[in-house]
């Protein structure tokens, strides 16, 4: 079982550090050593994908899922902190009628971007310490992070526009 | 740059002082005049405890030894005292030191290296306040709140009674029960709408829990905010400045603190008979409840039990309530039997004079169908009836029995629970306050917690003075026909001043509200008790209307300034408003005359 899975994912990085380097390769990549960075980045960012996915069958995990649920502070450092490509954290609750509207229109942002930035999704009930920690006061609050630092945040909800622009920044476009 | 030699010399003049400080038990810096030495030196004597002095104004480098100590201590003036190599600090800090049991311990070696200033056990109303002021004042405070689940298996965040299963979701229950009234009404004043107006048990009971978590998570922040360090466990006293604190995974952490403040509140209390924790619920169930309690019986006559009682009818509910002797214990009987009545002719079935023996289940589900079986407390006669739920509201009894308060020597009121305390909050272990709901003879309130808890944190550590009033505190209960009221209840003020020495005042009156829709003339009833030895000051204040929470809290200011029954006269009423009859009020009690109002 175990076995499977790790199968599972090797292939699943290659397939996907593939198809996301293809998408990289844009006129933006200037420098050559940026360029390396972005590759190792990438394999960190697929390798992330592939576990998420890893319970699901190949065929379905290979379409791209925007956003991921932090599943814990371990879970956050690695694929949030540590990850090398930028992560807009929407830290969301249950019980806010706000985050609702906000969080599948930050997917939809997130996601026309291609792969060039992550999304994770915080629970702040069930990762208090994690909301508190980051300095959230009230929801929904969005943190991007950029190798393990916060450049930018809102809180509240915005329009598709502006959604837009928040991702195209924190991307550095 | 100092010059070096200089240095040298203060540094000698350091380690100096150090040695003083290590090599004795106890090192008053002091000078031979000044009577707050004196007063410390006294105080070492009486505890029979050697003292090391040194007065500064007979030794010529005396304020050499000064400056040195200010920069060691941030303290200038003297007394500047050590124990056992700890700073206590000037006359105030050693006396107060003294008081709260610190000074012995640091005198009996006890490293005074304590974790914290203040440990508050319990994140209630109560809990809450106090911990954020004491830290806001610069303390080093934790607070501890754990939440021990119903026997249903029910729990909930941080917050508190008030918030999770008290005063929040009760008045947004009854807001909604209201809601229905204003809908029938709204037909007499020409709203034209569908007829079939049902209830949607499990949208409400989403939408108050919703609102509750945004303030189980605002808690949290302002916690964060004031530097409060919260941890999310149950505490036990293990010695009298160390706490166990273990959470929910069993994982046990300890802590130690100079102060604790005690805040752990009520739980609601069963009946002790067979069937009651298996099939009954309890307040603490009822606003989760996922499934619409259907059938309902309330047992008891508490304020818990009538708003609730009254809510669930008010959604439709067919609601019955058993009571064992009066309506609201401790609240003036008159007011409770109308706020009754009034219940009574709108819907609520009530059975006096009856107890509950035991519950059987008939069949499982949610809700399920009961038996309860009945004992009159007058005659030997049963009754069984079915109900879907039964909602015991018996009362609530203080956390006080399971946190280790026997090993640290705390008094508590065996046949209660409660805590006596003297009027700074201070149980019979001066390093050990209790404040909210525990209290013994105290009032069972959200705000009285918050105000307790807040001043008892700027006495402590803001040099304040000022002690929590629990006199004429106001109050309301949310029965359908809500009942407010401040001050002392007719049977009370009776026994205090004698009937001779009153005069009562009260009117009938009508809401013009409720004129159109021609509902409930002559229910709403306003009284309020004068003490005539005392210029006719209002001692009592009672009213049962609408928006009694809304009226009955200015009134209150009023009283708190002392208000007597000339300046409610002198005072104009606001028209047309329900509050305004107690600007008019022109019958008293003793003269039997007419008190049915019929409109302006
Ligand atoms: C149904 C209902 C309706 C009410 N309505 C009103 C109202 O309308 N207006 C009003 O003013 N008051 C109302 N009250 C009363 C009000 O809720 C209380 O007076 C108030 O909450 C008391 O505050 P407290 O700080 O003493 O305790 P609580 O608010 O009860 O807080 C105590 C906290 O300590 C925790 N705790 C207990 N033991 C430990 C331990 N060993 N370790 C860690 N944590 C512990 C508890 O879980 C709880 O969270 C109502 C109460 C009920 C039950
Ligand atoms: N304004 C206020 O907030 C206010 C006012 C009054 C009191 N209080 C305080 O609030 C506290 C809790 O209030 P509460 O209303 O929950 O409780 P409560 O005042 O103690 O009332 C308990 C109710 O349950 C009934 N009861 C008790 N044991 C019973 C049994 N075995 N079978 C049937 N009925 C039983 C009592 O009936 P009996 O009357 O027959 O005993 C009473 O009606 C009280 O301790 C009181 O000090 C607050």
């Amino acid at each position: 079982m175990k076995q499977v899975k790790m199968a599972h994912r090797l292939l699943l990085r290659t397939v996907r550090s593939l198809s996301v380097k293809e998408t990289r390769c844009l006129p933006t990549c200037t420098r050559i050593t940026s360029h390396s960075a972005y590759s190792t980045s990438l394999r960190s960012a697929a390798h992330r994908v592939s576990f998420l996915s890893s319970s699901r069958s190949l065929t379905r995990s290979s379409q791209r899922k925007v956003s991921f649920n932090v599943q814990d502070q371990e879970d956050f450092t690695e694929r949030v902190v540590n990850s090398e490509l930028p992560v807009l954290v929407d830290f969301h609750a249950q019980w806010c009628g706000p985050c609702k509207i906000l969080g599948p229109r930050l997917e939809k942002a997130v996601a026309k971007q291609k792969g060039r930035v992550a999304m994770a999704k915080v629970d702040i009930d069930d990762h208090t310490d994690l909301a508190i920690e980051y300095g959230v006061s009230a929801v929904p609050t969005v943190i991007a992070m950029r190798g393990g630092d916060i450049v930018d945040r809102f809180v509240g909800i915005k329009d598709d526009d502006q959604l837009d622009s928040f991702v195209s920044k924190v991307i550095g476009q | 740059m100092p010059p070096v030699e200089k240095d040298a010399g203060k540094n000698e003049l350091k380690s100096r002082i150090q040695q003083l400080i290590d090599a004795n038990q106890v090192v008053v810096f002091s000078k031979s005049y000044c009577p707050f030495c004196l007063k410390v030196k006294d105080l070492f004597k009486e505890l029979n405890v050697d003292c090391n002095v040194v007065e500064l104004d007979l030794r010529d480098d005396g304020s050499n030894y000064q400056e040195m100590l200010l920069e060691m201590t941030g303290q200038k003036t003297v007394p500047n005292v050590f124990v056992n190599k700890t700073h206590v600090g000037g006359c105030d800090k050693t006396m107060q030191a003294h008081k709260d049991g610190s000074l012995q311990q640091l005198l009996n070696g006890e490293a005074e290296a304590y974790d914290y200033d203040l440990i508050v056990i319990g994140g209630g109303s109560g809990g809450l306040a106090c911990s954020k002021e004491a830290a806001a004042l610069g303390k080093k405070v934790m607070v501890l709140d754990y939440v021990v689940p119903t026997p249903k298996g029910t729990t909930w965040g941080l917050g508190g009674t008030c918030v999770n299963v008290g005063c929040i979701p009760k008045k947004l229950m009854h807001q909604t029960a209201m809601l229905s009234t204003a809908m029938q009404d709204a037909r007499k004043f020409g709203w034209e709408f569908d007829e079939t107006v049902k209830h949607n048990w499990e949208t409400m009971k989403t939408a108050v829990n919703n609102y509750i978590g945004s303030l189980n998570w605002g808690y949290r922040v302002a916690l964060r905010d004031k530097k409060v360090e919260y941890v999310n466990a149950y505490a036990e006293f293990i010695e009298p400045h160390k706490i166990k604190a273990i959470n929910k995974r069993g994982k046990e952490t300890f802590y130690t603190a100079a102060r604790f403040v005690l805040a752990t509140g009520e739980r609601p209390r069963y009946l002790g008979i067979p069937g009651d924790k298996e099939f009954c619920i309890t307040s603490d169930d009822l606003f989760s409840l996922p499934y619409c309690p259907g059938r309902t019986l309330v047992i008891g006559a508490s304020y818990v039990a009538l708003e609730c009682g009254g809510f669930l009818a008010g959604l439709g509910l067919d609601v019955t309530v058993m009571v064992r002797s009066i309506l609201l214990r401790g609240f003036d009987q008159e007011m409770a039997n109308r706020a009754g009545e009034y219940m009574e002719g709108h819907g609520v079935k009530f059975i006096r004079k009856f107890v509950p023996v035991k519950i059987e289940e008939l069949e499982a589900g949610s809700p399920g169908r009961l038996k309860v079986t009945a004992k009159s407390t007058e005659t030997n006669d049963l009754i069984e009836e079915e109900y879907n739920t039964v909602l015991i509201a018996v009362g609530r009894d203080a956390c006080t029995d399971k946190i280790g308060l026997g090993k640290v020597g705390v008094k508590v009121n065996p046949k209660t629970g409660k805590i006596p305390v003297n009027d700074e909050e201070q149980t019979n272990v001066p390093h050990i306050y209790a404040i909210g709901d525990i209290l013994e003879g105290k009032w069972e309130l959200t705000p009285v917690a918050i105000q307790a808890g807040k001043l008892l944190a700027r006495r402590l550590y803001g040099g304040s003075t000022l002690k929590c009033d629990y006199i004429n505190v106001p109050t309301t209960v949310f029965t359908p026909l809500e009942y407010g009221s401040c001050g002392l209840s007719e049977e009370r003020a009776i026994e205090l001043y004698g009937e001779e020495n009153l005069e009562l005042y009260h009117s009938l009156f009508w809401p013009l509200e409720f004129t159109v829709p021609n509902r409930d003339n002559n229910k709403c009833y306003a009284k309020i008790i004068c003490n005539k030895l005392d210029n006719e000051r209002v001692i009592g204040f009672h009213y049962l209307g609408p928006n009694a929470g809304e009226v009955t809290q200015g009134f209150g200011a009023a009283m708190k300034c002392g208000a007597t029954k000339e300046q409610l006269d002198g005072t104009i009423g606001i028209h047309p408003t329900c509050a305004e009859v107690f600007t008019t009020l022109d019958v008293t009690k003793r003269s039997g005359g007419d008190i049915s109002k019929a409109g302006c």
